[in-house]
């Protein structure tokens, strides 16, 4: 039995209905149609799916889409300021953040949340914080450096 | 020579659909009327089939599809052996072997339906110990081996599936002379390539010819994969590749196409599949093999080397795929850069009932190095000698001749060595939990063919359509400042087309590190035959000779009257340019490898790539964990184009490496399944285990190198991470690891 419900993502507000086990991840991705936010694992271990639930990092995937009733999601993209790139989006690509890109919307909601909640981090609060979301590709080593400059300038 | 001190920026082309969600990955893609596919994977790990009944499946509401190997050609694939069907028939040889397909309407009816397919089994003896899967009168995981097709220079034998010797002088004489003696046996459990993004495929038929869109790293070996297996021309097969979300070789050869092709077929609509995790870990054909290595080296005092032999056994688990060639890579790396007179390395690739082993990045190399450099400071140990001293006295330089007789040009081996301990401070008073280890490796470029057009667009910009894929390394991103470069133009004055397999000529596809080394090359011929065109167009139109013409900026002049001159615009704007191209495939070096048998082409090394990594690790004994502080990566891959990009290529591989070192593997039960197909058990680095990495580039002018002097970057920085970590462990601990990874338990162990 589905249910209808109102979810608000990135500003915009969209009547869905939903089985009641609907995870937020497959809300968003196939029934709302924003497929930025990724699947890697579907058991809150690889961090891909990260949305924004008022301004708190949570697994999407692992989220069920009805509890989302009522709060702001942001996606990956709801990061960026119409053509205008967020500053993290443009630090991500100029210091080598970005490589397969799978990781990176998840990667970028996860900085966003932890420049929110700590804008000036130490390279360990930036480690730390971003532990929970993995990338095969770039070792860290250019989104640490990615959201350190973007602390740094703000 | 030079060292790359200052950086060259070089921001993706597909970096701004990455950072904003828009960029379009397999999974993301809707094909209206698109059905979900799940498998029937195999119940047991070796067993007869007896019977496949899907009467209950397909009678399900929502089921369109449930496909068997009754329903596709029955035929054998893979790359080196035919040794596997799409569907299995009589036998299932590992855990993820498939034994029928299913198409749905939605998830949880294609599961159901999974559920209804009644298999019944004859259970058979299980083949998980690879190294006792050696011995002749072992269960044969293959008793129609002998019926196979397969590469010739396998040497194939019962379990084996492929062997590799090299010998040169006599090992056991110098053994006897050698004034040192050091033994030592190494095993290493099974790993993954662990892409973020788990593989996903869509098929969709129009009238006799299908489009496949899937997350591959090799689209025309997914081509003709899928043309063979379903007995149809190649030209009727079409593959797509979207955005590709990682591969580290775990997405290459032909798979899983065939099964979502087979199913669109039967179903008459499109249909998805998307791997879950647990998939993407225990049924792909690809993950690190494990391995039992055996070295034995002998030296003079002085630490001169005087013999080494070596005993290897690779598990290639249940299918040969791409990976036949693994016996002879892995004896090329039991070599490893070293000079040696008298060699004895016996190195066999075993079918078992593991899940089979294929590329994953820098194949076999990071597991014999991890051995190796361990053993090479085993043995600067017995002599009393520092190890770096003893890796000075023993590595190749320019002009040495390797075991297999390939003369080497001009390499800077023994200058990544110097590199990598200067920048590491090595020798400096460290606190006693801590230590320096370092290892040496080396890799090989592959050449193959490869082709591309540039063309030309009204605006006066250009696409450049290569078969080169992009897995995520940026190497095609090289491509456009080729082509800039040829042309007078910018790089962004170019767009890709790069994933179609009816647009573009062939690539073998983003694997070996060679995507710079062979589409480099095409596109750098396609470029030139353009510009060959539009010199002629401007020759004509400013009634000037060809010889007094240059391409500045966009704008093709008369050298010295600056006022004759048109644009390349206003040129494409009136005609119609397209260059095409493929350049010359360069030779592998000679090699005379006289007494070495199971040769397929690695027995040299084609403009080698040389590694050095010192590593400062941090060991806590009452624990057993390990953390590593600091990297310094020092590297011989010719010259360096994209130094952002190559660094990337270090900071991931490296990391990578330490995952392999000390946490990563994967963890079989008796009967060959795997206990840990999931994020949590099986460990990746993560950001806050990641070290701080310093990186030098050693660029050498290395003859029959790719274009530019290039070479590869992706692998070597997984290549002696893993040893270079064992080595500072062994120097905290005064005691050797030798099981990898190196867990805590381990290192616990063998500090006890
Ligand atoms: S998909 Fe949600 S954590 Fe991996
Ligand atoms: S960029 Fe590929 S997983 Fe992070």
């Amino acid at each position: 039995m589905k249910v209808a419900a109102t979810l608000s993502v990135n500003g915009f507000a969209y009547p869905v209905e939903l089985d009641p086990g609907t995870n937020l991840l497959a809300a968003v991705r196939d029934v709302i149609g924003l497929t930025g936010s990724k699947e890697g694992c579907d058991d809150s271990e690889c961090g891909a799916c990260m949305m924004l639930l008022d301004g708190q990092p949570v697994n999407a995937c692992s989220y069920l889409a009805l509890q989302a009733e009522g709060s702001e999601i942001t996606t990956v993209e709801g990061l960026a300021d119409g053509d205008t790139l967020a500053p993290l989006q443009v630090a991500f690509l100029e210091l080598g953040g970005v490589q397969c890109g799978f990781c990176t919307p998840g990667m970028l909601v996860s900085a966003t949340a932890l420049l929110a909640d700590n804008p000036s981090p130490t390279e360990d609060d930036v480690r730390i914080g971003l532990s929970g979301n993995l990338c095969r590709c770039t070792g860290y080593d250019g989104i640490v450096k990615a959201v350190l400059s973007v602390a740094g300038s703000s | 020579m030079a060292t790359v001190e200052e950086p060259r920026t070089f921001i993706r082309p597909d970096g701004k659909e990455k950072v904003t969600g828009t960029g379009r990955y397999t999974a993301d893609l809707v094909l209206a009327g698109e059905l979900v596919a799940k498998f029937r994977y195999a119940d047991h790990t070796h067993a007869r089939i007896t019977r496949i009944d899907v009467t209950k499946a397909r009678a399900l509401p929502g089921v369109l599809a449930v496909v068997t190997h009754e329903d596709v050609p029955d035929v054998l694939y893979g790359g080196m052996v035919k040794d596997r069907r799409l569907f299995a028939r009589d036998t299932v040889r590992f855990e993820g072997d498939v034994v029928a397909a299913v198409a749905a309407t939605t998830a949880a009816i294609a599961e159901q339906a999974v559920a209804l397919i009644e298999v019944d089994y004859e259970p058979l003896p299980v083949v998980t110990d690879f190294e006792a899967a050696l011995a002749d009168d072992s269960t044969l995981v293959h008793p129609a081996w002998e019926e196979y097709e397969g590469n010739e220079s396998l040497g194939r034998h019962h379990n084996t599936v492929g062997y590799t010797a090299i010998v040169k002088g006599d090992a056991d004489a110098a053994l006897a002379s050698a004034d040192v003696v050091v033994r030592g046996r190494y095993v290493t459990d099974p790993v993954q390539g662990v892409p973020i993004e788990p593989r996903a495929v869509i098929a969709q038929w129009q009238g006799d010819k299908v489009t496949v869109w899937t997350s591959t790293q090799v689209p025309y070996a997914a081509r003709g994969g899928v043309a063979h297996v379903l007995q149809i021309p190649e030209s009727h097969v079409r593959i797509i590749v979207p955005l590709l979300g990682g591969g580290f070789g775990a997405k290459c050869d032909f798979h899983f196409e065939g099964h979502v092709a087979a199913l669109a077929r039967a179903a008459r609509r499109p249909v998805k599949l998307v791997f879950s995790r647990r998939e993407e870990f225990f049924a792909v054909g690809h993950r690190r093999e494990g391995m039992v290595i055996e070295f034995e080296s002998g030296a003079r005092s002085d630490g001169t080397l005087l013999a080494r032999k070596a005993r290897l056994v690779l598990d290639k688990g249940a299918y040969c795929g791409e990976g036949g060639f693994f016996s002879e890579m892995a004896a090329m790396h039991a070599l490893g850069p070293y000079e040696l007179e008298n060699v004895n390395i016996q190195s066999s690739l075993v079918y078992s009932n593991n899940q089979p082993s294929s590329s994953i990045r820098a194949p076999t190399a990071p597991q014999v190095c991890w051995a190796l450099e361990q053993h090479m400071d085993e043995l600067a140990a017995a002599l009393g000698m520092d190890p770096i001293d003893l890796r000075r006295k023993t590595l190749i330089e320019t002009g040495s001749v390797t075991a297999t007789g390939q003369v080497l040009e001009q390499i800077a081996m023994k200058e990544t060595l110097e590199k990598a301990v200067e920048l590491i401070g090595y020798g400096q008073e460290l606190p006693e939990d801590e230590a320096i280890g370092v290892a040496v490796g080396w890799w090989p470029c592959f050449a193959a063919n490869s082709g591309a057009y540039v063309k030309l667009n009204p605006d006066g910009t250009g696409t450049i359509i290569t078969g080169a894929q992009e897995n995520g390394t940026g190497s095609v991103m090289a491509m456009p400042t080729y082509v800039a470069a040829e042309l007078g133009m910018q790089p962004e004055d170019f767009s890709m087309l790069y994933q179609d397999t009816d647009a573009a000529p062939y690539d073998m596809g983003s694997c070996g590190s060679q995507t710079t080394f062979n589409s480099g090359r095409a596109v750098i011929a396609a470029a030139v035959d353009l510009r060959d065109q539009l010199l002629d167009a401007a020759a004509e139109q400013l009634e000037a000779s060809r010889d007094d013409l240059e391409l500045v900026s966009g704008s093709i002049l008369v050298k010295g009257s600056p006022d004759k001159s048109v644009t390349i615009a206003e040129l494409a704007g009136e005609g119609t340019f397209h260059g095409k191209g493929a350049g010359e495939v360069p030779f592998a070096p000679e090699a005379l490898a006289e007494g070495c048998v199971g040769q397929s082409g690695l027995e040299s090394f084609h403009a080698p790539q040389l590694i050095a990594h010192a590593v400062r690790v941090r060991v806590d004994r009452d624990t057993g964990v390990v953390r590593v502080l600091q990297v310094a990566a020092a590297h011989d891959c010719g010259v360096i184009l994209n130094r952002m990009g190559a660094d990337g290529q270090v900071y991931g591989g490296v990391v990578m490496g330490i995952g392999q070192a000390l946490s990563e593997r994967t963890q079989l039960d008796a009967e060959g399944r795997h206990l840990n197909a999931h994020l949590t058990d099986y460990k990746l680095v993560t950001a806050s285990d990641a070290p701080q990495i310093d990186i030098a580039w050693i660029e050498t002018d290395t003859l029959n190198a790719g274009p530019k002097g290039s070479k590869g970057v992706g692998e070597p920085p997984c290549v002696p991470t893993a040893g270079a970590v064992a080595n500072a462990i062994a120097r905290v601990l005064g005691a050797r690891v030798h099981q990898l990874p190196m867990t805590p338990e381990r290192v616990w162990k063998a500090g006890q």
